[in-house]
C-alpha cells in the first residue's frame, strides 16, 4: 500500500491500513484499527529485559543459561510462535530439528485440523479480498468475528462495496450465523441466525445437506425442516459463498469429513461456488503451520529425530505436557500457563521454561530465563501469512532497545 | 432458631461453553494482571431462570466447581431472547480454564468448551484470584 500505512497484527485480519501518531518514541493514536488493534499499537516501547530466576542479567547472560537450560533437555518443547514473524518461526523450526526437540503451536489444540486440510487441497477456499469483490453468501459458524476478528465484516466480508458487489450489504449479501448462542455476529445476520444447541453442529450438517439434497433435512433436536431448507436454498442460490469456520464448529465435530462434504455438496449445487476458510486467530498461526508443513509434511505436533520429523498428538503440547514427556520448554510469544487447562499445564510447572514475549505473562513469571522481546509489527518488522494464506510484510512503528524474537533465536542457534 | 441453616444453599448443574468478547481482549492486551481482565474474564453468564433459582443477583459472586477447579466468579444475566436453562456462559480465559478436564482421549484437545460444573451462591464472596 502506499502513504504511511502500518498493518495491525493484533489478529488474523492483518488490517493493512493502520496509521498512528507518535508522541515521545511511543504510539499516542491509532486511526482505523479496532479496538483490539488500539490497545496492540499502543503495547510497545517497554524496556529490554533479561531475567534469569527473576533476576535482571544481561542479554549473553540470558541466552548462555537459556542455552545450557536446551542443552541438558533430553527431550526439550518449542512452542507458540502464533505471534512471531514467518522469519522467527523458520529459526525455531531450524532450532527444533538441531535440539531434535518437540515442536508445536497452539493450533494443535485450535485450528490446527482444518489448515491442515486446507494445504492437503481438501476443500476449495479463497482469500478474503475474493470475498470482498465478489463474495455474496457468508456463514459466520461457531464464529464471531466482531469479538475475534473486529474488521472481519467491515473491511472484507459483509459491509464494504466490492469490486462485483457495488450495492453491498443491503442488496448484494447475505450474512448467516450458525451458532450456539446469539452472539455479536449473530445479532448483525438478523433472521439469518440460526441457533443450534451445543453439540448440534454434525446434525445439523447433515440435514443441511440432505436440504441442499433435495431430501427431506431431519435433526434429533427437532430443528424445524422449514427453516433448514430455508437456509439450504440461501445457500444453493449463492454465486460465491464462504463458510468461516470458528472453533465452536471445530470442537463440536468428530472429524471433519462432514463439513468437507458439505463444501463438496454445495459446490455441486449451488449457482457459483463455495469455500471454506478457518477463522484463525493468531496474526500467524496460519505461517508456522504453512512452514511446518513446508518442511516436514505436518502443521504441528511433531518430534525431531536426527533431521526426521515424527508426528501424532503424543506430540501436542497438551499430550506432552500430560505425559510429562518434554523436560524443558521453550516458548515464543505465548501464555500456555493462562491459555491451557489448569489440570494439565500445571505440570509446565516441573521443568525449567524459557520465556520469549514482549509482555510480562503468567508464564513468563514462572520462568527460569525470560527474553522480553519486541512486539511484532510494532516494534520490528518481517512477514507473515494471513489467515486466509496471503503474505503480508510489515516495518516496525516504532524504534527499540529490545531485540525481536528472531534474534534471540538466531543467538540461541549459534550458541548451541 | 432459623430452620433455613439446615437447608444447604440451592446448587445448579450447568454445561459451560467458553466464548471471546472484544472488551476482555482489549482488556488483557493493556494489562493481563489488572482489574479491567479480572472484571470482564472472571463471570458467568446464567440464564434467568437459573440465577433466580440459584437466588442469586447479578453481579452477586458464585462458587463454580467440579473435580478439576473451585473458583469463585460474578454472575450476570445472559441476555439472550432464548431460554437456556442448565447452559451457562464464560468469556475463555485463565478462569474458565480453571474448570477444563484433563481429559482429552489422547487427542491433544481440551474440552475448553464442553465444562461440567456445579455453581452455588458465595454472596460476599471475592473473585479467585490469577495466580499459580
Amino acid at each position: 500500500m502506499e502513504g504511511n500505512y502500518y498493518v495491525c497484527t493484533g489478529c488474523g485480519l492483518l488490517c493493512d491500513d493502520i496509521e498512528v501518531d507518535l508522541e515521545k518514541d511511543a504510539v499516542s493514536k491509532v486511526y482505523t484499527a479496532c479496538r483490539v488493534g488500539v490497545a496492540h499499537m499502543k503495547e510497545g516501547s517497554r524496556e529490554a529485559s533479561f531475567l534469569v530466576d527473576g533476576k535482571p542479567v544481561d542479554e549473553a547472560a540470558a541466552v548462555e543459561k537459556a542455552a545450557e537450560i536446551l542443552k541438558n533437555a533430553k527431550n526439550p518443547l518449542i512452542f507458540g510462535l502464533g505471534t512471531s514473524t514467518n522469519e522467527a518461526q523458520k529459526k525455531a523450526i531450524g532450532l527444533a530439528k538441531k535440539l531434535n526437540a518437540t515442536l508445536d503451536d497452539t493450533s494443535s489444540f485450535c485450528l490446527g485440523p482444518v489448515v491442515e486440510a486446507l494445504l492437503q487441497e481438501k476443500f476449495k477456499t479463497c482469500t478474503l479480498d475474493d470475498v470482498r469483490h465478489k463474495g455474496d453468501v457468508m456463514v459466520f459458524w461457531g464464529a464471531d468475528p466482531s469479538d475475534s476478528h473486529p474488521r472481519h465484516l467491515s473491511k472484507f466480508s459483509y459491509f464494504p462495496r466490492g469490486e462485483q458487489k457495488q450495492k453491498g450489504w443491503e442488496e448484494e449479501r447475505t450474512a448467516i450465523a450458525i451458532d450456539i448462542r446469539k452472539s455479536h455476529t449473530a445479532k448483525i445476520c438478523g433472521s439469518n441466525f440460526y441457533q443450534i444447541p451445543p453439540g448440534g453442529d454434525t446434525e445439523f450438517i447433515n440435514a443441511l445437506i440432505d436440504g441442499v439434497s433435495g431430501k427431506l433435512p431431519k435433526t434429533s433436536f427437532g430443528y424445524p425442516p422449514k427453516k433448514l431448507l430455508e437456509l439450504a436454498n440461501i445457500l444453493k442460490g449463492a454465486k460465491y459463498g464462504t463458510i468461516f469456520m470458528g472453533l465452536g464448529l471445530l470442537y463440536s465435530l468428530e472429524s471433519l469429513d462432514p463439513i468437507i462434504k458439505l463444501v463438496e455438496v454445495l459446490n455441486e449445487k449451488a449457482k457459483g461456488e463455495f469455500h471454506l476458510i478457518p477463522m484463525v486467530g493468531h496474526y500467524n498461526m496460519r505461517g508456522f503451520n504453512e512452514h511446518l508443513f513446508a518442511e516436514t509434511g505436518y502443521v504441528n505436533c511433531v518430534k525431531f529425530e536426527n533431521g526426521e520429523a515424527k508426528h501424532g498428538t503424543e506430540y501436542s503440547t497438551v499430550e506432552a505436557l500430560k505425559a510429562k514427556s518434554v523436560d524443558a520448554a521453550l516458548i515464543i510469544g505465548s501464555d500456555p500457563l493462562a491459555s491451557l487447562p489448569r489440570s494439565i499445564v500445571k505440570n509446565l510447572l516441573d521443568i525449567p521454561i524459557i520465556s520469549i514475549d514482549p509482555c510480562e505473562t503468567l508464564t513468563s513469571k514462572k520462568a527460569a530465563v525470560h527474553f522480553s522481546t519486541a512486539l511484532s509489527g510494532v516494534e520490528c518488522g518481517g512477514s507473515a501469512i494471513r489467515m486466509d494464506g496471503v503474505d503480508v510484510s510489515f516495518d516496525p512503528v516504532l524504534k527499540t532497545g529490545r531485540p525481536s524474537d528472531e534474534e534471540i533465536l538466531t543467538k540461541l542457534t549459534e550458541v548451541l | 432458631m432459623d430452620f433455613g441453616s439446615f437447608l444447604g444453599a440451592p446448587e445448579l448443574k450447568v454445561k459451560i461453553v467458553t466464548y471471546r468478547d472484544i472488551f476482555q481482549n482489549k482488556a488483557m492486551i493493556e494489562d493481563r494482571f489488572g482489574e479491567e481482565y479480572k472484571n470482564s474474564s472472571a463471570l458467568i453468564k446464567l440464564d434467568p431462570s437459573d440465577l433466580k433459582n440459584l437466588n442469586v443477583k447479578e453481579g452477586d459472586t458464585v462458587t463454580v466447581k467440579n473435580s478439576f477447579g473451585n473458583i469463585v466468579v460474578k454472575a450476570e444475566e445472559s441476555g439472550y431472547e432464548t431460554a437456556h436453562k442448565g447452559i451457562a456462559y464464560m468469556p475463555n480465559s485463565p478462569w474458565s480454564n480453571m474448570l477444563v478436564s484433563d481429559e482429552t482421549n489422547g487427542t491433544g484437545v481440551p474440552k475448553f468448551k464442553d465444562i461440567e460444573a456445579t455453581v452455588t451462591s458465595a454472596k460476599g464472596a471475592k473473585v479467585t484470584d490469577l495466580e499459580f
